[in-house]
């Protein structure tokens, strides 16, 4: 079974850099473009991994994190966020919000695969 | 030094066999440093031990080509198609040198000039000023030192929630190097007061690697605000190769209390001295092949001369013969001390013939680099893309079939490269891949090894072999055959449905050599084909040649063996019904079964007993009966060939020595059956 990821992100180049690596790995991916957005997916079906962008429209990611942190089926499931290396606070920010790991922005398919497998097997 | 000539060249020839064997692997994946290390350490050996023994031709030559793969290995220089052939080439000539004592036929002299000439070239290209002899320098192996770091990992109860999983970053670390991972569960509480989502566990890490500090650390990024971790170095070189040291923390790891890091240091400053002394004796040995195995160094196999293991296998089996006759004797004494004693001895004889079996076998892998280097030859020649695969190339098989095999299966090959598959045009054609497939597939079914070989090409049209056996005259043009019959036409003498022989498959081998050659070694070849799809070559060959097992049975007078393998079952059934049968059909266990008198086949007298045994055998898919008169038990047959005399029959495959002298005869239940069967389509047709 391949393992669904899902990716929140408004920019539709990063969105699209982020699920061509990981199809290209054999990922399932599902895409939402905000917080919102994202949300609509997580009705109850099984997602392995959510990886967000923290500044977006509608909703941004650290509040998606913490509405994920209340969900009974995914109180527990990693999340990595995208970030720059000067938004320190930010980091801070999110793991307090719940959030699992964290991957800098810009990023090289490389990098991203290896922040993946700190989180998922 | 002959004798240490000879040995040279049988290293020799392994080195240029792993060297062929890496060079083609490299083709596909031409930065993996490992085969190139490889290929650079066959090299080397080459080269040193040419030097040593009197081949200074091979030696000059490979240390020419040497140089062009240290430049390679230090990174100056890819390796691509054109180094590749000239490798190969190389390769074959260094192949020539080892046979050769002397530099005298002018074709082989033009050669070696020339791929020397070549090959400079190539690593004068890359190399400016560069002293070639840089690569005698030792050192230069490992850029990085490994080193060795202890952790301590502690993960906060928290850390479940926010997915976080320990376990995966153990993992990462795995990858960076050579670990030694303790997990401590001595913070687990009461089981009813276990929470489920709470990490209790802690971890003690001793990692070797060549990677720096903060890669270590970066492991643990994400959650460094939610452990306790430490980091430490305690050695500068990787004391996993201290054995000493790796002795001394196991005994430690034992209890199950934490080791601390204060105690490793001990540890590794006490052994450390010893590690220093290592070192410097490593770096005074200056070939590298003497200096770096020595992890590697304890014995795991020995060579050993394939005379004497053929005299060890003559010696077990004039063992299980005479065994045999202990056991008569010993039953017949009735002296219950000789008979456990005889007993015994036939467990112990009977572990030595199957450990004995087990050192001739040998994996078919041996002879797969033959085949990849002809695929990759022949289809190059052929401007064809062919993709070779194999599967259970670990399947294991006696010494000698293995050697009597490579032929057919070489033929085979060629059969499958020249004409199954097609030009990548012709493919592109019919909606294929341009990309051919071949399949090596080897597996174990009872006491018989399949080998498979199947392509994805034209296949071959059936009705092609009929015409032209037909016009061979090989049939009648009348004659009704089955798919599977027209395709065992392709196996006569003299068959040959090439329209054009090329000079590829026209190298006197036919087919039915190819069914010969494997008939000899008691096999079986099957094909298999579909037009356009393609075709599928299968050969059963028995496990090993001179011993099986069997079951011993009496008809008439004489003893006769059947091969345990193909026995089903055995019924006991009346005399009146399997005489004067009109269709040869008997009822066992409700099933209608296919059966031949033995007595009457073989024009013996009707036997006078009321009670027979049917031993059902399986043949093809189908089970057949054949009535024996009595059926005397197991028996381990040590086959003895019947001699030239009866080589044209082949209904009994040898024949075996019994306890009390007699000689028993191996029958050959597939020819048996075939025959008989045949004889009764025979009839049939006469009687029409």
């Amino acid at each position: 079974m391949s393992k669904n990821i899902l990716i929140v992100d408004d920019s539709e180049s990063i969105r699209e850099v982020v699920s061509f690596t990981l199809e290209n790995e054999g990922y399932q991916v599902l895409v939402g473009v905000d917080g919102k957005d994202a949300l609509k997916y997580l009705d109850g079906r099984s997602i392995d991994l959510i990886i967000t962008d923290l500044h977006m429209p509608e909703m941004d990611g650290i509040e998606l994190i913490k509405n994920i942190r209340t969900m009974d089926a995914y109180k527990h499931i990693p999340i990595l966020f995208l970030t720059t290396e000067s938004q320190a606070s930010k980091k801070i920010e999110a793991k307090e919000a719940g959030a699992t790991g964290w991957i800098i922005k810009p990023f090289v398919p490389a990098k991203l695969l290896a922040a993946l497998k700190k989180v998922l097997r | 030094m002959d004798k240490f000539k000879n040995k040279f060249i049988e290293e020799a020839t392994d080195n240029i066999e792993e060297l062929e064997d890496s060079l083609l692997l490299i083709e596909n994946d031409t930065e993996n440093k490992d085969l190139i290390e490889k290929i650079f350490r066959a090299m080397h050996s080459l080269k040193g031990g040419g030097a040593m023994f009197g081949f200074s031709y091979l030696s000059d030559f490979t240390h020419n080509l040497e140089n062009l793969y240290q430049v390679i290995r230090e990174g100056k220089r890819t390796i691509n198609k054109e180094i590749l052939d000239i490798t190969l080439a190389s390769v074959d000539h260094m192949k020539t040198l080892l046979t050769i004592d002397d530099l005298n036929n002018e074709d082989v002299i033009r050669q070696h000039k020339e791929l020397i000439e070549k090959t400079q070239n190539i690593t004068n290209n890359t190399e400016s000023v560069e002293d070639n002899q840089s690569n005698e320098k030792i050192g230069s192996y490992n850029n990085v030192e490994e080193k060795s770091y202890y952790i301590h990992f502690e993960p906060q109860a928290e850390v479940f929630k926010d997915g976080t999983n320990p376990i995966f970053l153990i993992d990462e670390l795995n990858s960076l190097g050579e670990t030694m991972v303790l997990a401590h569960f001595n913070k687990l509480p009461e089981y009813d007061k276990l929470d489920i989502i709470q990490c209790y566990t802690y971890w003690e890490i001793i990692i070797s690697t060549k990677e720096d500090f903060n890669s270590i650390s970066d492991v643990f990024i994400f959650i460094e605000d939610q452990c306790k971790l430490e980091i430490v170095e305690i050695a500068d070189f990787d004391i996993f190769s201290n054995d000493e040291i790796v002795e001394q923390i196991s005994v430690l790891t034992q209890d199950s209390e934490d080791i601390g890091l204060p105690k490793i240091q001990e540890i590794v400053k006490k052994n450390s001295t010893v590690k220093i002394l290592n070192k410097e004796l490593e770096r005074v040995i200056a070939n590298p092949n003497l200096s770096t195995p020595i992890k590697e160094n304890t014995i795991s196999s020995i060579r050993v001369s394939a005379n004497k293991l053929d005299h060890l296998m003559n010696l077990v089996s004039e063992l299980v013969t005479t065994q045999a006759r202990l056991n008569l004797i010993a039953e017949k004494s009735e002296n219950s001390e000789l008979i456990t004693i005889a007993e015994n001895i036939q467990k112990l004889s009977r572990q030595l013939r199957d450990n004995a079996f087990d050192i001739v076998l040998i994996p078919i892998e041996t002879m797969l680099v033959r085949f990849q280097r002809l695929v990759r030859d022949l289809s190059k020649e052929l401007n064809k893309e062919i993709i070779f695969l194999t599967e259970g190339a670990d399947t294991e098989l006696d010494k000698t079939i293995i050697e009597s095999l490579t032929d057919p299966l070489l033929h085979i090959l060629r059969n499958s490269i020249d004409h199954g598959i097609e030009s990548p045009e012709q493919r592109l054609k019919l909606n294929k891949s341009p990309q051919g497939k071949i399949l090596l597939k080897a597996f174990y079914s009872g006491a018989n090894v399949h080998i498979q070989i199947h392509d994805d090409g034209a296949g071959i049209d059936i009705n092609k072999i009929k015409r032209k056996a037909i016009e061979k005259g090989f049939i009648d043009e009348n004659t009704i055959l089955n798919k599977k019959e027209i395709l065992d036409l392709v196996f006569l003498p003299g068959f040959s449905t090439a329209e054009n022989i090329t000079d590829l498959s026209g190298r006197g081998v036919g087919m039915d050599v190819v069914k010969r050659k494997i008939t000899e070694i008691r096999g079986e070849i099957e094909l298999d084909t579909e037009v356009n799809i393609g075709t599928t070559l299968t050969i059963k060959l028995p496990l090993t040649l001179s011993i099986i097992d069997g079951l011993l049975v009496k008809i008439h007078k004489t003893h006769y063996v059947l091969p345990l393998s193909v026995v089903d079952k055995i019924y006991v059934t009346d005399h009146s019904k399997v005489v004067n049968k009109y269709n040869n059909m008997i009822v066992l266990d409700g099933e209608q079964i296919p059966f031949y008198y033995l007595r009457e086949e073989f024009d013996l007298p009707e036997s006078t007993q009321e009670v027979e045994q049917v031993v059902v055998v399986k043949y093809e898919d189908k089970k057949i009966g054949l009535v024996v008169d009595e059926v005397e038990g197991e028996y381990q047959a040590v086959l003895k060939s019947l001699g030239k005399i009866y080589k044209k029959q082949e209904m009994i495959s040898g024949a075996t020595i019994l306890g009390d002298g007699t000689v028993a005869l191996v029958m050959d239940t597939n020819k048996i059956i075939n025959r008989f069967s045949q004889t009764i389509v025979n009839v049939k047709q006469n009687n029409i």
